[in-house]
């Protein structure tokens, strides 16, 4: 087996975002929306620490641990809302929220 | 996960996919990272998610529009391809915004600003010196930013209780 | 001195000049819009302190002349500047204005005293003097012509001063409107003049005009002259003065009497080295033909404020005749003397209107010599001044213009003749009606001799009328300017031939007069005994039948047609269509406020893309 370059987490990390990309394109469940988010973010972190692995640099992974530290706000934040919002209207599907349609 | 019709296996295939990605951070020798990635993603996010579930009882999503879901399938598709290609012109064209960047296979020493270069290693010790020296205010802003998410979630979790009573 | 301390001294007092009617003005406007008594008080108050400027000014600048000017707009390759030049004709102007203009001022004290509307009065007799001033020192002929505007339009303020009578509104309309299409002509004349020239500056135009003669051309000066004809009532756009007088009648003495009138004839003075042969005979022609014409009109008219305006305009025809001779001084000189006397008549004329309470019609009026004797001998001395009595201001104009018309052109002397005939005969018929006899109707049985405040203008200006005509008597920096002419005149053959026909003019005239009017009847003698010749004279030629029957049969559908033209072009193709394609991109934009959030989150993936894009570099660095 050929050695694993940075290449293949990259690769991977490119996979992770596009998934998650795809996912909060496609769902309409707005739960799933919000973990497709979460995945987009992992993928990211991925590979920043790949970066600061071949770069010797640390910068990189004390950034991932930011990127940690506001995605876990964001979705504590993002489900209240949803909380909120299922308050309200009684689903979390997208097209139930869609109060400003014309 | 995104194919699955019920939101509790969604969050289940999520776990699985935190977790691996605790692996890879173990494969590229960020210990303290995959330590964290456990503990704050898998075990709090995730379980923050499937509370909500559970709170709300969402059921298995129903099978109408899936002809919107294939649309705006190919439409992510495009969009995720137009982003990633124009990011890559960025990065490799020889524009003045990308000028001097160079990935493979080690960054250019010459580009890092910004206080003294971090070196790699794998010592938790070394992860701390560089959050306290030279990432010193993203830690206190993160700090407030906690604690602005926290005391908004509070907030907006009482208002729906607030509504109830009434 | 040094010159520069006393250049800057000229320019503020200049500037002062200028600048005092229009704050009192202003101030007038903004705050004292109801305090009549107030707003009175500062504009005589102005007046009073225009005239002192106006005299220093006179003074300061001796037989010299000052110019000042400054750039106050520059565009590429064109610039407009703004400057002054006070030469002999702006002295002289200026005192006529500045002397008569404070004369009426405290006039309308007295007439204005239980008027509602003081305040707007004063304003606009404010903003006229600014106009006027302006026109007087003005040296380029595009900032004579912003000043020219401005004086049209507080006539036009001043006419609608009564405004809630139909009358007066369609009088002050009618003024505008004619002036505007003698200003539009005017506008031509300067275009042209720029194109020719490449100046409107008035001193740097003499030169040229004095270094290459070809250059002037019968279609510049006559385009010019357009503006005159607008505002001194000359053929063909004469019909606006007589309706003018629905405004009070101080503000015919000054506007349509002694300056406003006047500006025409002093415009014609500045620029006459542009005219050419043909131009200025065709002036004189219209100026005499004028002349005889508003006699007969007047004879046909039983208002007496209509009777002094074509009084007026008979005058203003003398003028351009002296013009269009060739003797520019005399023109000016005529002017003078008629600012006296006009003045002098027409603020008779308010006292007696006032003293019968507004009470116009001259078969209403009579014996009021008894009664209001200063007034009565005031007015005869205006009278006799303009009917060319020997020995008055009004005899040595009148009698230069007519020596010069009997040498130059002898059509123009017949014309010139019989109309001083008919002026002394409607003035001696406008006297003897009024004064002599006995009252004819309450208004003037109870009427009584008007306040100091009245009378005194008039006891000055009769002095003037009388010695008004003694251009020794002047000092040299206003009577210079017209020392050429008067010696050229004094110089002309047939000068005792002249005398003894003017005797005789005004003698016949007032002969026929006492005759016809003397005993002071009820109806009009001429109609009784020539009706043919009487309704001539009344239908003032129909004039304003024609003008009336053009507006609405060929004006106004060719307007209307415009109008429909306008809603199908401008309202409907560009301005809804502009609108149709605000409205498309409100159609794209609300495309982006879809309920759904899946719909935003594509746009925010959108907006992302395009961001990127601007940052390779696609839609341009």
């Amino acid at each position: 087996m050929e050695t694993i370059t940075p290449q293949h987490f990259l690769i991977l990390a490119f996979l992770l975002f596009g998934v998650g990309f795809l996912g909060v394109v496609i769902r309409r469940n707005l739960l799933l929306v919000l973990m497709s988010l979460e995945l987009m973010l992992n993928g990211v972190n991925v590979a920043l620490v790949t970066f600061s692995r071949t770069g010797q640099n640390l910068d990189g992974s004390l950034f991932v641990f930011f990127i940690m530290t506001v995605a876990a706000a964001e979705v504590a934040v993002g489900l209240a809302l949803l909380v909120a919002l299922y308050k309200k209207r009684r689903s979390i599907f997208s097209e139930d929220a869609g109060l400003l349609q014309n | 996960m995104i194919f699955s019709r019920h939101p509790v296996s969604a969050a289940l295939f999520m776990i699985i996919s935190m977790v691996s990605v605790a692996g890879l951070f173990v494969l590229l020798e960020a210990f303290f990272l995959a330590i964290l990635q456990v503990l704050v993603y898998a075990g709090a996010v995730m379980v923050l998610f499937l509370f909500i579930i559970m709170l709300l009882d969402v059921g298995p999503e129903g099978a109408k529009s899936s002809r919107l879901k294939l649309v705006s399938g190919f439409a992510g598709v495009a969009c995720f391809s137009i982003l990633i290609v124009l990011s890559l012109l960025l990065v490799f064209d020889s524009s003045p915004i990308s000028q001097g960047s160079t990935l493979w296979p080690a960054l250019d020493q010459s580009l890092l600003v910004n206080g003294e270069n971090l070196v790699f290693s794998t010592r938790v010790k070394s992860f701390g010196f560089g959050l306290f020296t030279k990432y010193m205010l993203p830690i206190q802003v993160a700090g407030f930013l906690l604690l602005a998410a926290m005391v908004g979630v509070i907030i907006l979790s009482k208002k729906v209780i607030r509504e109830e009573k009434v | 001195m040094p010159a520069c301390y006393r250049t800057n001294r000229m320019e503020s007092v200049i500037l002062s000049v200028l600048l005092l009617p229009l704050l009192s003005s202003l101030v007038t406007l903004l705050f004292l819009r109801n305090r009549g008594n107030v707003a009175a008080l500062l504009s005589v108050a102005t007046a009073g302190g225009i005239l002192v400027f106006s005299l220093y000014l006179i003074f300061a600048t001796g037989d010299g002349m000052y110019a000042w000017e400054m750039s106050w707009l520059t565009l590429a390759g064109w610039e407009l500047k703004l400057g002054f030049l006070i030469d002999g004709s702006a002295r002289l102007l200026l005192f006529v204005v500045s002397f008569v203009g404070f004369l009426i001022h405290v006039f309308s004290l007295g007439y204005m005293h239980d008027d509602d509307a003081k305040a707007r009065y004063f304003g606009g007799l404010s903003i006229f003097m600014f106009s006027m001033l302006g026109i007087t020192l003005a040296d380029n002929l595009i900032i004579i012509f912003v000043f020219w505007e401005l004086v049209g339009f507080s006539s036009y303020l001043l006419i609608a001063h009564y405004f809630s009578t139909k009358e007066a509104a369609e009088a002050s309309k009618k003024a505008f409107i004619v002036n505007r299409v003698g200003d539009f002509g005017f506008l031509i004349g300067i275009v042209l003049t720029y194109w020719t020239f490449q100046t409107v500056n008035i001193q740097e135009l003499k030169a040229l005009v004095d270094f290459d003669p070809n250059l002037i051309s019968t279609t510049l000066c006559l385009a010019l002259a357009c503006g005159f004809i607008g505002k001194s009532a000359q053929f063909p756009l004469h019909v606006w003065l007589p309706d003018a007088m629905a405004g009070p009648t101080p503000v015919s003495a000054l506007i349509h009497a002694a300056t406003m009138v006047a500006a025409g004839i002093y415009l014609l003075f500045r620029i006459d080295f542009l005219f050419t042969g043909d131009a200025l005979t065709l002036l004189a022609f219209l100026g005499a033909a004028m002349g005889l014409f508003a006699g007969f009109c007047a004879l046909g008219q039983s208002d007496i404020k209509k009777i002094l305006a074509y009084s007026t305009l008979s005058q203003l025809g003398y003028m351009a005749a002296a013009f269009g001779l060739g003797m520019p001084g005399i023109a000016l000189f005529h002017l003078m003397t008629h600012a006296f006397f006009k003045a002098l008549m027409f603020l008779g004329s308010g006292s007696v209107i006032h003293a019968c309470h507004h009470e116009q019609d001259i078969f209403k009026y009579g014996g009021l010599r008894q009664k209001m004797p200063i007034t009565a001998l005031t007015f005869l001395v205006g009278v006799l001044a303009i009917s060319g009595v020997n020995f008055l201001s009004g005899y040595f104009s009148k009698d230069a213009i007519l020596l010069g018309a009997y040498n130059e052109n002898m059509i123009i002397f017949v014309l010139l003749y019989a109309g001083a005939l008919l002026t002394s005969l409607y003035m001696f018929r406008l006297y003897f009606l009024t004064f002599e006899g006995q009252p004819r109707s309450n208004n003037s049985k109870k009427a009584h001799e008007s306040s100091a405040l009245m009378t005194g203008p008039l006891i000055v200006l009769a002095f003037l009328s009388i010695v008004g005509g003694y251009h020794s008597l002047y000092p040299t920096s206003i009577s210079g300017v017209l020392l050429p002419d008067i010696e050229r005149v004094a110089a002309m053959p047939n000068h005792l031939w002249m005398i003894v026909l003017g005797t005789g003019a005004w003698i016949v005239g007032s002969l026929t007069a006492k005759y016809l009017y003397g005993r002071g009847g009820e109806n009009e003698p001429l109609l009784t005994r020539f009706p043919a010749f009487y309704d001539l004279c009344k239908s003032k030629l129909f004039f304003d039948e024609i003008y009336g029957f053009y507006v609405s049969k060929i004006q106004d559908p060719f307007a209307r047609f415009i109008e429909v033209m306008e809603l199908l072009f401008i309202s409907g193709l560009m301005v809804r269509g502009s609108a149709g394609i605000s409205g498309l991109f409100a159609l794209l934009g609300k495309a982006c406020y879809v309920g759904k959030i899946h719909a935003y989150s594509f746009w925010f993936i959108l907006g992302t893309i395009g961001f990127l894009a601007y940052a390779v570099g696609l839609f341009g660095n």
